[in-house]
């Protein structure tokens, strides 16, 4: 492992898994916590909602403690869905189209992720590939972020806005699926290859059509009065835009060196708001934009000539996938999965949600918080097997 | 008011149906193939469509049709007016999700063909399910088919809850329409209800 090892914690906190807890530079092993929700007080009452309801997008639940109208507790139950997927001893190819399947939305992610970690673990040149893997991680952020801003509107109640974003979310769809043959980047990653016609992505409607969206909402004080002081937190443990909405420069962009970015600054706002989320996406699709532009003009000479030189070993990676620090480590013998362990971002922003929405939150606020921190429980629940 | 101007200003963004954006993956697919299939969707050189998560591993060939979908039961000419669909996750990846929500999108607006989200399944004609089957899931399933007034269907989307996909174990139910693709895309999703409601013939 190049850029990983086991030990003690070392460096900001990334996340955990049943198995380990993840640093900035080390894997250590899981000290666990219990998620126990505090007894209702004689005038409280238990509201419960979910795991399947009108205006939740993937099955959970949410057991709140409220005295009618303020938020005070509160339990997130994820494990309905939880899905045993079938991974060790496959071999790379046939765990590649599982580990796309993790979160589907942001499968370009997760399998770039998981190809980096088994470069390491093979010890397989792969600069040739590395800024097309940018392109598309960058692609899928710009996706992400315009997603969670439509579900912001939609919680708001503003619904031409929310059809905008919509139709701005397909329209970036539309250019993934043009280059790269399928809507959500399934098959389009190899080991050091990536399959996709780079000249397709053209996407300087889709910065002014943003622009414009962007620019009317922040011009509106009904949205900037439902966002603003809704759904502080501020905590060291945090990561991706929740992270920088509070002045942290947390950014894998920035700190890992699995997929190295030249001259990235995390872009960072402080006041740990539901709005400073929303700023932060928003300027972070516009910078994704550029960041895509600049390497289209780049990647011509790239070449994926890489050799794969051994067939075990042990490998990590951690990468800025759309909503924070996704973390990927495999054990491969005779090019199967020996071990494979990840960490998903959604791991931190639930944990941050929960302290979000009881700090003086009320009711009406509880769906702008959850939209904001762009939680996909997919992601979370899931056992290899 | 600001933002009904706005609204205005762009116009109609609604396309018809299989317009001009072709869609690769998934379509239907053609050809043999001697293949070995990671999710046994290809037996005897035959593609298996229900089982197909379109991996494009194998030499069947993508024809770009976005007709991937099984009618099992003809649907009562009674939804023709109005069809609220009641979506729900067994164990997704959420790609199934967001091509579900795509469908109400403006460029396929699957209002103009009476096509309805319901927030309760109270309120539903028909449940569509997607993902593997989970555990957790089951009783939840099973309650929300019960709180559903009659006539009701059940729509199976996506590998996953077909045929189990390359993920897990398929939901076991018998559906009426079975709306095939990992994921399937929008358009699919809206040709398989409006053929099976009679729409398009
Ligand atoms: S595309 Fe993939 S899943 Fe479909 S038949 Fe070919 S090999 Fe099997
Ligand atoms: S069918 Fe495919 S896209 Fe749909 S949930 Fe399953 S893996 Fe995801």
């Amino acid at each position: 492992m190049k850029y990983y090892k086991f030990g003690n914690k070392n460096g900001r906190y990334i996340g955990s898994n049943n198995k380990y807890d993840v640093y900035e530079n080390t894997i250590a092993s899981r000290i666990s916590e219990n998620n126990v929700i505090t007894e209702k007080k004689p005038y409280e009452i238990y509201f419960n909602y979910g795991p399947s309801a009108g205006g939740l997008r993937e099955s959970v639940n949410f057991n709140i403690v409220t005295p009618g109208e303020t938020i005070r507790d509160i339990t997130v139950n994820s494990h309905y869905k939880r899905r045993k997927i079938n991974i060790i001893n496959n071999d790379i190819n046939t765990a590649l189209l599982k580990i796309e399947r993790i979160n589907g939305f942001h499968a370009a992610s997760n399998a770039v992720c998981f190809l980096l970690a088994i470069e390491d673990a093979l010890d397989i040149d792969n600069t040739g590939s590395n800024n097309k893997r940018i392109i598309e991680i960058e692609l899928e952020r710009i996706r992400s972020n315009i997603d969670v801003i439509g579900r912001l509107c939609e919680s708001a109640g503003f619904s031409i806005p929310e059809k905008q974003l919509l139709y701005l979310r397909e329209k970036v769809t539309r250019i993934i699926s043009d280059a790269f043959n399928h809507r959500y980047f399934f098959s389009a990653n190899y080991i050091n290859n990536v399959h996709g016609d780079f000249n397709k992505i053209r996407l300087n409607n889709v910065y002014d059509e943003f622009n414009e969206i962007y620019n009317g909402l922040l011009e509106s004080k009904i949205f900037m009065d439902r966002l603003q002081e809704t759904g502080i937190v501020k905590d060291i443990n945090s990561s991706g835009p929740a992270a920088r909405a509070s002045g942290y420069k947390y950014d894998a962009r920035v700190d890992s060196e699995s997929l190295a970015y030249d001259g990235y600054d995390a872009y960072t706002v402080e006041s740990s708001d539901t709005f400073s989320r929303f700023m932060v996406r928003s300027n972070e699709i516009l910078s994704s934009i550029d960041i895509i532009n600049k390497l289209l003009n780049k990647i011509g000479n790239d070449k994926n000539d890489g050799k794969i030189k051994n067939n075990s070993g042990e490998g990590a990676a951690r990468i800025e996938s759309p909503q924070g620090d996704i973390f990927y480590y495999v054990n491969i013998e005779d090019n199967r999965i020996k071990d494979l362990s990840m960490v998903s971002p959604s791991y931190l922003n639930i944990e941050l949600f929960k302290k979000a929405v009881k700090n003086n939150n009320i009711l009406t606020d509880f769906f702008f918080v959850w939209e904001s921190f762009g939680i996909w429980v997919s992601e979370l629940e899931v056992d290899f097997i | 008011m600001m933002w009904f101007f706005k609204g205005i200003k762009k116009r109609i963004k609604t396309e018809k149906l299989n317009d001009k954006y072709k869609i690769k993956y998934p379509s239907a697919l053609e050809g043999k193939s001697d293949y070995k299939c990671p999710t046994d969707a290809i037996e005897d050189q035959k593609w298996v469509k229900e089982k197909c998560i379109f991996c494009e591993k194998c030499d069947l060939k993508p024809t770009y049709n976005q007709d991937l979908y099984n009618i099992n039961n003809n649907i009562p000419g009674l939804f023709k007016k109005s069809f609220y669909l009641y979506p729900v996750d067994s164990g997704t990846c959420g790609a199934c999700n967001t091509e579900f929500d795509t469908i109400f999108s403006p460029q396929y607006d699957a209002n103009r063909f009476k096509i309805f989200l319901s927030n309760t399944p109270r309120h539903a004609d028909a449940l569509v399910i997607m993902g593997v089957y989970t555990e957790g899931m089951e009783k939840i399933i099973e309650n929300a088919y019960d709180a559903m007034p009659e006539p009701k269907l059940l729509i199976g989307m996506g590998a996953c809850s077909i045929s189990g996909g390359i993920i897990g174990e398929k939901i076991g139910k018998k559906f009426d329409i079975e709306i095939l693709g990992c994921p399937p895309s929008p358009y699919t999703v809206i040709n398989a209800i409006l053929r099976a409601r009679g729409d398009v013939k």
